[in-house]
C-alpha cells in the first residue's frame, strides 16, 4: 500500500519585513497506505503548506518527503490534489476538465478509448452523468467540486491530497459530499491526506486526526477514530465515541488559539 | 439569452403587452423604423440648407449608383481594402504573438515595454513622412502605416491579457503534472483569448483611420483619395458614396469580430445580451 512520509521537514517564509518566519519545524508524519488521515489546527499553523509541499507545489528547506520510500521532488503522477477553490478551467466542459487529469498525467493530448470510458465512468461515479458538456459556470458550487473530485480520481491516484475541499460549500452540500467521499474512498482505496479546520468533518471522515499546534507547525496530538466504516450507513455523529473524541480534540485546539 | 432578458424585464411588462408594443419590441422592426426616421430627418434638413452644405438623400443615392456603375467606387474600394487587409493581418499576427510572449516572459517585457510604450505614444500620423522617405509613395507605405497603426493596440492588449492569467489555475495545472508548454496551452492561451478580440476591435478601428489618412494625405488612391477629391471640388453628393462604403466596411468588420468572439468563447456567462 502506498504511503506518504514527512521526515523532519522544515519550511520558512520571508515576511514582508524580511524576517524569516518558521512555518514548519522538524515536522514528521507518516501516513500509512490506505488510511484516511486528517490534519486540523488553528489557522496559520502550516497545514496547507504541508499539503502544498506534498503536492510538489512549494519547495521546502530541509528534511524529506517520501512517497513509497522514494524522495519526492515535484508534482507526482501518483498523487492528485483537490483544492478548496476547485480551479476548474472555465473554458473547458465538465468532461474536458476531468480529461485534463489524465492528459497532464500522461502528457498526451488525445485520450485512448479506454481512458475516455474511464472519464465517463468517473463522472458517473461522482453523480455527474448527463452534465458532460456543461461549462463550469453552469454548475452549482457542489457540482463544481464533484468535477474537481472526478478530475483527481480519474488519475487513479495512490494518494489523494485534499485541501479543505468542502470549506466553501453550504452545510447541506458539505454533508452530502462528505458521505460521497467516504463511499468513493471505500471503492478506490487510495490513501487520503485531508486538511480541514472543521473538527467534526475531520473526525467523521478519518481514521486518524492529526492536531497541529500554532506556528511553527508541529504535531500536538494524534487521535485515532475507531468508529466503524462506512460511517454514512449509521448516524456516526450521534455515537458517544464521536462526542468524546470531539471534546478531546476541541480542548487540545483551544489551547492553541 | 432569453433567460437573462426575462430577468431584466418586470413581470408587469411581460404580461398584457399590446400588439403595437410587441411589434415595436421586434429588433428588425425597430431597426427599420429608425432607418426611416433617419432618412426623413436628413431629407427635412437638406431641404432647409443649401445643397452645398447637405445634399438630399435622393441625390446621394443617385451619386452612389453613378459611381458604382462607372466602376470608380469599386476600384477605389479594392485599392483601400487590399493594403488595409494586409497591414491589419500582419499587425494581428505579430501583435498577438509578441503580446503573448511579453505577457509570459516578464524579463523580456521589462526590457521591451518602454520602447513599445514610446512608439505607441507617438501619434501615428507623425510617421507618415518618414515612411514615404523610406518606402516611397505607394502600397508599401500604406501597408506599413496600417501595420504601425494597428500593431500597438493589439500587442499591448494581448500582453495585458496574458499577464493576467490566473495564477491559481496555473498552480492547479502544475499540480496535475503540467509542463510549461502544457500550461501555456491549457491556461494562458484561453485566458488571453478575450483580450485578443478586445485588441482586434481597437486595431480594426485604428487600421481604418490609418488607411484613410494615408490615402487622403499622401498616396492619392482608393477611398481616401475620393474623400480628398470630392471634398476639394465640393461635390458633396459624391463625397457621401465612399463614406457609405467605409461605414459599411467598419460595421461588417465589427460584426465579424463579435461573431468570431461569440463562437470561440462559449464559456462565459454574459451579463447583458
Amino acid at each position: 500500500m502506498p504511503e506518504l512520509e514527512f521526515v523532519n521537514v522544515r519550511k520558512s517564509y520571508k515576511s514582508p519585513t524580511g524576517e524569516n518566519l518558521l512555518a514548519l519545524a522538524d515536522f514528521s508524519l507518516k501516513v500509512d497506505g490506505g488510511r484516511f488521515v486528517s490534519v486540523v489546527g488553528p489557522s496559520g499553523c502550516g497545514k496547507t503548506t504541508l499539503l502544498r509541499m506534498a503536492a510538489g507545489l512549494v519547495p521546502w528547506d530541509g528534511g524529506e518527503i517520501r512517497l513509497d520510500g522514494d524522495q519526492l521532488t515535484g508534482p507526482s503522477p501518483k498523487m492528485s490534489m483537490v483544492f478548496q477553490a476547485i480551479g476548474l478551467m472555465p473554458w473547458k466542459s465538465v468532461q474536458s476538465n476531468v480529461a485534463l487529469g489524465i492528459q497532464l498525467q500522461a502528457h498526451r493530448r488525445n485520450l485512448t478509448a479506454q481512458e475516455t470510458d474511464l472519464v465517463g465512468a468517473t463522472l458517473a461515479m461522482v453523480g455527474l452523468k448527463g452534465f458532460e458538456h456543461y461549462y463550469p459556470y453552469q454548475l452549482s458550487g457542489g457540482m463544481q467540486q464533484r468535477v474537481g473530485l472526478a478530475r483527481a480520481l480519474v488519475r487513479q491516484p495512490e494518494i489523494l491530497l485534499m485541501d479543505e475541499p468542502f470549506g466553501a460549500l453550504d452545510a447541506q452540500t458539505r454533508a452530502v459530499l462528505q458521505d460521497e467521499l467516504l463511499s468513493l474512498w471505500g471503492r478506490v482505496k487510495s490513501t487520503v491526506l485531508f486538511i480541514t479546520h472543521d473538527l467534526d468533518e475531520a473526525i467523521y471522515l478519518s481514521d486518524l486526526v492529526v492536531i497541529m499546534g500554532r506556528r511553527p507547525g508541529r504535531i500536538k496530538q494524534v487521535l485515532e477514530v475507531k468508529l466503524p466504516h462506512p460511517r454514512y450507513s449509521y448516524d456516526a455523529r450521534a455515537e458517544a465515541g464521536f462526542a468524546h473524541l470531539r471534546s478531546i480534540a476541541w480542548q487540545s485546539i483551544k489551547e492553541e488559539l | 439569452m432569453t433567460q437573462s432578458a426575462d430577468r431584466l424585464t418586470s413581470p408587469a411588462k411581460r404580461n398584457g403587452k399590446s400588439a403595437l408594443a410587441t411589434l415595436a419590441s421586434n429588433h428588425y422592426v425597430l431597426t427599420a423604423l429608425s432607418a426611416i426616421a433617419f432618412v426623413a430627418l436628413w431629407q427635412i434638413v437638406s431641404m432647409n440648407v443649401p445643397p452645398i452644405i447637405l445634399p438630399s438623400p435622393a441625390k446621394v443615392a443617385a451619386a452612389f449608383v453613378e459611381l458604382t456603375a462607372s466602376g470608380e467606387l469599386i476600384r477605389a474600394t479594392g485599392q483601400t481594402v487590399w493594403p488595409f487587409a494586409v497591414g491589419l493581418s500582419i499587425a494581428f499576427v505579430i501583435g498577438t504573438s509578441l503580446g503573448l510572449v511579453l505577457g509570459i516572459f516578464r524579463p523580456a517585457a521589462r526590457i521591451l515595454d518602454p520602447y513599445i510604450f514610446i512608439f505607441w505614444s507617438i501619434p501615428n500620423i507623425a510617421w507618415l513622412p518618414l515612411f514615404i522617405a523610406w518606402f516611397g509613395v505607394g502600397q508599401l507605405t500604406l501597408i506599413v502605416f496600417v501595420f504601425v497603426s494597428a500593431v500597438f493596440p493589439q500587442l499591448l492588449t494581448v500582453e495585458a491579457g496574458a499577464k493576467e492569467a490566473d495564477s491559481f489555475l496555473v498552480e492547479v495545472a502544475r499540480s496535475l503534472g503540467g509542463t510549461k508548454s502544457e500550461i501555456l496551452h491549457i491556461v494562458v492561451l484561453p485566458s488571453a483569448l478575450p483580450y485578443i478580440f478586445a485588441g482586434l476591435r481597437i486595431a480594426v478601428g485604428r487600421a481604418l483611420v490609418g488607411i484613410i489618412v494615408g490615402q487622403l494625405l499622401i498616396v492619392a488612391t482608393g477611398i481616401g483619395y475620393m474623400f480628398q477629391f470630392y471634398g476639394e471640388t465640393l461635390s458633396l453628393a459624391k463625397y457621401f458614396a465612399p463614406l457609405i462604403v467605409i461605414a459599411a466596411l467598419a460595421v461588417a468588420l465589427n460584426r465579424a469580430v463579435n461573431w468570431a468572439e461569440h463562437v470561440l468563447i462559449p464559456w462565459k456567462p454574459r451579463a447583458f445580451t
